[in-house]
């Protein structure tokens, strides 16, 4: 039940700004102009015609456009290849590079994108692959123009560029579809916003009689609490965790890091500048290439991808808090684990953390994301660890799932006895309600940012330091 | 001189051998470049020699054998490919069980229609045509150019389908499905359909090979003939990596490896015809274990897709 | 894997299917089904003489092997090569059987078990180190080595290891000293039923209750999970169960050698090791359902002769059934889960 009586009017030559908190449905309700979901009732209607989206084929006829959010292209292949890749315009047979090479340059040079044609996209950053992607879609001239979370990977002063072209791409007639979950940016951009909660349209209204806090209730149903944290002093305790020198391939390039135990350092940047790698040596679950790594035995952490890192959806929530202790001998006899106490501490654990399932006994995979970000978050708390890894651990979770985590992170390093945190995130404003410290990481290095820079700006400059993004 | 006659033999029964494999083994390049790994090409081989043993008996023509058995190639990948496109099964398990039901009811067929005693079937041949001037080159010619006809398919093939896979958007869109089958859904491939339709062009081609073990190599048909060749055509395309060019030039040095069993007897090495018989596998494997790390398959092959199954 | 959510509901409703396909097949055949399982029916159970020492005689490889099969299943292992374990496990069996004639009993049985399981582990190791070392997949390497295994079965027992008077190819049976004991006296019915089925029930409880267990199957289940969650030694796990698979597979080969044949010759196996890929699925790879189903393919597989005798079915039918019943699993798993999925579970 990912949308439940959602509507969405877009018109010719406007930018419509969909917003939206995680979960609320916004990629569903795109996914189906996208002929990528299929809707149990309602309708779709193009220019009045009322149409069905069975494949994403037949949305590319109907004119809809979309960019995913999670770029829809062949890493293997070149640029010029997922250009031509679906359109059929040699009926199947001729495959005409140079003529779609042409095609595409003056598109671009048109509209002001400029790709790589001959390079794979998988040797390009993620501001580039994003460009391949508006292009492609620009392409096929649509009438209509989805754009899923397309700020959410690119670095501010990209943002700017990227609003800029949605603009001109609305002026030029097209009607532009917009999802955010940003309010500064769909206030700068948009002509007309929807707001989604839980699958239901709940606001839509012109730009003008819209303003931050509107929007802001309207998505989360009531003011949200503002996530803040003043930075402590410095932290005088022994480092819990140094690294000298490590090196990962190409991935990263000699990062020297000490964290402290009371401390959150947050580790801002734009994904795939060796934040994976980086956070994976940190929790011990890799080892570099070069350099060396002095930490605890077992640090805690908590991976980006929890379905298929942080949890063994198969298993039941016991067996999956398990995976943690079951080399610990309390929970253990002889060759034997102690299922029944683990059991016992399973629901005990759902209590603390507040783990809605149906009992110890229930699978991970039928629980909600937030509470198996609960579950992940339980086990690798559970020992009491020195160090704390965390990568992306609020990404796709609601307003509580969120606040749950953060505040969860926030205890950890209170208290006469704390953690050290790293927080690796591409979310600028959660790195820098949290952290006490603010590192960028740019092309697998790391660079600090002083105290007095530490704000949105400031930071985003750093982030494109080194000349752009991408590995 | 007898050493010339030795060599010729033995280049003859190289292309002979590798030829079965290169049909099949370049179906399977289609067909993993789409994202399926079909380790149920045995049971279309099986199938294949079956029907182009029976197709050739009713009618005394191995041509028709042939067609009959792309056909009963094409209706085993017609399973594998429901079960494993539409329905998203696992591809090992299926292909596993396509192999299983290939031997067994090729079995069951063969038994039931010339009984249990292991009478051998005679069956026409396949006769072999020569290639005008090509077929007159000196040492290679007779090996390469006065061969059973499903040969010169397989030369033909190989080229055709690099171009294919390459030169056209069909293949473009082939090699999106087998990497990145979201990417190309969203793009406006017909993941599905493609996927359908390179299984069983993979699996006519594989009952091609199996028709020309049962016309061209043996004229006769006996149970379980096909003797793990499917399970050699997915190595070679391995070895050939996923590019039909390469792939056809594996399969030769494949059949040259099991060609030289005879080669070797008729010098007068007597190891002991059932180590001969090992050696092709053996082989495989060890060009596998040298050769796989070098050669990147298609990156979403044998993956369930879409991902979420149901 | 199979429907674990209603393992025993999705095997009966897989077994359902596979019957109804195969009279269907049968029918089409031109044969009665109801004659034809008639007469397989009253072949493998229809005294307690066939019960015995025909269908759970033809049992006890197939339970072995299918364990082997559930055991990499389960730790995500593609072994398709229980027949090449099994028959390095017989060569290396019946070696040490026609060397054993000095040793006592208690002594040499256990020598010839020990042989087999040791050359079943050595076959899979080959894959093994070729997909951890070399990342080279398992599914062809084992599938290869198969053909290997018989082939060198076959060079053995018409060259170094023939008979002395060289007229079958065949070895000489193995020492009276190495070969197991009846259990029940005057059938045929061996030690090596009992062995198998206790190993079943080890099995199930390790994989159930203990650690390495939960880390085998963790690692089958995720193995990104397994490594960041639960820091486990990925390669580790996956060798040993590989090595474990090959072992139990290899001890198949074994126990026919020291329990049914006494010796080692062409076609020995008539695929087990294929059949157990059936075996384990249909079971939904629990080693306890892996009993069941053994049986029960000891049945088609006891029966089939009695079929073609008294029936005029052929035989190779039953492999057909196996296949059928590959199938028949894979089909229910995938409307069991779609099920699931509709009543609300996420996808």
């Amino acid at each position: 039940m990912a949308l439940d009586d959602a509507r969405l009017d877009a018109w010719a030559g406007e930018v419509h700004a969909v917003l939206g908190e995680n979960g609320a449905g916004k990629t569903t309700l795109l996914s189906a102009l996208a002929g990528l979901v299929h809707p149990d009732q309602g309708t779709l209607r193009i220019d009045g015609r009322e149409v069905r989206l069975t494949t994403p084929r037949r949305a590319w006829h109907e004119g809809i456009g979309m960019v995913h959010q999670h770029f829809a292209l062949v890493d293997a292949m070149t640029v010029l290849d997922n250009l031509a890749l679906g359109r059929r315009r040699g009926g199947g047979f001729r495959l005409d590079r140079p003529g779609l090479a042409r095609e595409a340059r003056e598109l671009g040079l048109r509209v002001g994108l400029d790709v790589p044609l001959d390079a794979p996209v998988g040797s390009l950053g993620v501001g580039e692959r994003q460009r391949v992607e508006i292009l492609k879609v620009l392409l096929r001239d649509p009438s209509v123009l989805v754009l899923d979370e397309p700020t959410a990977v690119l670095a501010p002063a990209e943002v700017d560029g990227l609003l800029e072209l949605i603009r001109r791409l609305a002026l030029e007639g097209r009607a532009v579809l917009l999802v955010a979950h940003k309010l500064d940016e769909v206030l700068a951009v948009a002509h007309r916003v929807t707001v989604l909660r839980r699958g239901r349209t709940v606001l839509e209204a012109p730009r003008e009689e819209v303003d931050e806090g509107i929007l802001a209730r309207a998505m989360v149903g009531a003011e949200p609490e503002p996530l803040a944290r003043r930075p402590g002093p410095p932290s005088d305790r022994p480092p819990v965790v140094r690294l000298r020198g490590v090196r990962v391939g190409q991935r990263l390039r000699g990062v020297d890091l000490e964290v402290r135990a009371g401390e959150i350092v947050g580790i801002a940047g734009v994904e795939g500048n060796g934040q994976r790698e980086l956070a994976r040596v940190l929790a011990g679950r890799r080892d570099p290439h070069e350099g060396s790594v002095h930490g605890p035995d077992d640090p805690a952490f908590i991976p980006q991808d929890r379905r298929r890192e942080g949890l063994v959806e198969g298993f039941s929530l016991t067996e999956n808090l398990a995976l943690g202790l079951h080399d610990d001998p309390t929970w253990r006899r002889g060759p034997w684990l102690r299922w029944s106490a683990l059991r016992a501490r399973t629901a005990d654990v759902m209590d603390t953390f507040g783990i809605r399932a149906q009992g110890p006994r229930a699978r991970a995979s039928s629980l909600s994301g937030g509470n198996q970000q609960r579950l992940v978050v339980a086990r690798e708390l559970q020992g009491r660890p020195r160090l704390i890894v965390a990568e992306n651990p609020t990404r796709g979770l609601d307003v509580a799932g969120a606040a749950f985590v953060h505040r969860t992170l926030l205890d950890r390093v209170a208290g006469d006895d704390p953690a050290a945190v790293v927080l690796l995130s591409t979310d600028l404003d959660e790195v820098l309600a949290l952290a006490d410290r603010v590192l960028v990481v740019v092309r697998g290095r790391l660079h600090p940012v002083p105290p007095e820079r530490q704000t949105r700006e400031g930071v985003g400059a750093l982030m494109l330091s080194g000349g752009g993004v991408g590995p | 001189m007898a050493d010339a006659a030795v060599l010729t033999a033995f280049l003859e029964a190289s292309v002979r051998l590798g030829v079965p494999l290169a049909l099949a083994a370049l179906g399977e390049t289609l067909s993993e470049r789409s994202g399926v790994i079909n380790i149920g090409l045995e049971g279309s081989i099986i199938a294949g020699a079956l029907g182009g043993a029976l197709g050739a008996l009713a009618t005394g023509s191995a041509g028709v054998g042939v067609v009959a058995g792309a056909a009963a190639g094409l209706a085993v990948a017609l399973v594998f490919a429901l079960f494993v496109v539409l329905l998203n099964t696992d591809q090992i398990i299926t292909g596993t069980a396509v192999t299983l039901a290939g031997l067994g009811f090729t079995a069951v067929v063969y038994q039931s229609r010339f009984g249990t005693t292991g009478t051998a079937l005679t069956l026409p041949t396949l006769d072999p045509w020569p290639v005008p001037l090509l077929a007159d080159l000196p040492g290679v010619g007779t090996a390469l150019f006065a061969q059973a006809p499903t040969t010169y398919l397989a030369y033909l093939l190989a080229p055709l389908l690099w171009w294919l896979l390459f030169r056209t958007e069909w293949g473009l869109e082939i090699r999106a499905a087998g990497e990145d089958p979201d990417a190309a859904a969203a793009a406006g491939v017909r993941v599905r359909t493609l996927r359908v339709v390179t299984c069983l062009a993979a699996g006519a081609l594989a009952g091609v090979a199996g028709a020309h073990l049962a016309l061209a190599h043996t004229g006769t048909f006996s149970e379980g003939m096909s003797a793990g060749k499917g399970f050699i055509a997915i190595a070679v395309v391995v070895l050939g990596r996923w590019n039909p060019l390469l792939v056809l030039m594996a399969a030769l040095f494949f059949g040259a490896a099991s060609a030289l069993q005879f080669a070797l007897q008729t010098l007068g090495f007597d190891v002991g015809y059932q180590l001969f018989l090992a050696f092709p596998y053996v082989l495989t494997l060890l060009a596998l274990a040298g050769w796989v790390g070098r050669a990147r398959a298609p990156a979403a092959l044998a993956l369930p897709w879409p991902r979420d199954g149901a | 894997m199979s429907g674990r959510a209603l393992p025993l509901v999705s095997a009966l409703a897989a077994l359902a299917l596979t019957l109804a396909l195969a009279a269907a097949a049968l029918a089409l055949g031109g044969y009665p089904p109801g004659e034809a399982f008639g007469a397989l029916l009253r072949g493998a159970l229809g005294s307690p003489q066939a019960v015995v020492s025909i269908t759970l005689v033809r049992t006890v490889p197939l339970l072995l092997t299918g364990l082997a099969v559930a055991l990499a299943f389960r730790a995500g292992v593609w072994n398709i090569g229980a027949e090449g374990q099994l028959y390095a496990g017989a060569v290396a069996a019946v070696w040490v059987g026609l060397h054993a004639g000095a040793l006592p009993g208690w002594l040499a049985v256990p020598a010839v078990l020990t042989a087999s399981v040791t050359a079943g582990a050595a076959w899979a190791a080959v894959p093994a180190l070729m997909k951890l070392r070399l990342g080279v997949g398992e599914v062809i390497t084992t599938l290869l080595l198969n053909f290997v295994a018989i082939d060198l079965a076959a060079w053995l027992v018409h060259g170094p290891l023939q008979e002395p008077r060289g007229v079958f190819p065949q070895t000489e049976s193995i020492a009276e000293a190495a070969r197991l004991p009846l259990l029940i006296p005057d059938s045929r019915l061996h030690a090596g039923f009992a062995v198998a089925v206790v190993l079943a029930a080890v099995l199930a409880l390790l994989l159930r209750y203990s650690r390495v267990g939960f880390s085998v199957r963790a690692v089958g289940a995720s193995p990104p999970a397994a490594r960041s969650a639960g820091r486990m030694p990925v390669g580790r796990v996956v060798a040993g169960a590989f090595l474990v698979s090959g072992a139990l597979a290899g001890l198949a080969g074994g126990v026919e050698v020291a329990g049914v044949t006494y010796a080692l010759y062409e076609n020995l196996s008539p695929g087990h090791g294929y059949t157990a890929i059936a075996v384990a699925l249909l079971a939904g790879l629990h080693p306890v359902g892996v009993v069941g189903t053994a049986v029960l393919f000891g049945v088609l597989e006891g029966g089939a002769s009695a079929m073609q005798r008294s029936a005029g079915v052929p035989a190779a039918w039953v492999d057909g059934i196996q296949a059928l019943v590959i199938l028949s699993v894979l089909v229910v798993d995938r409307v069991a889960r779609r099920i699931l999925v509709a009543r609300g579970g996420r996808g």
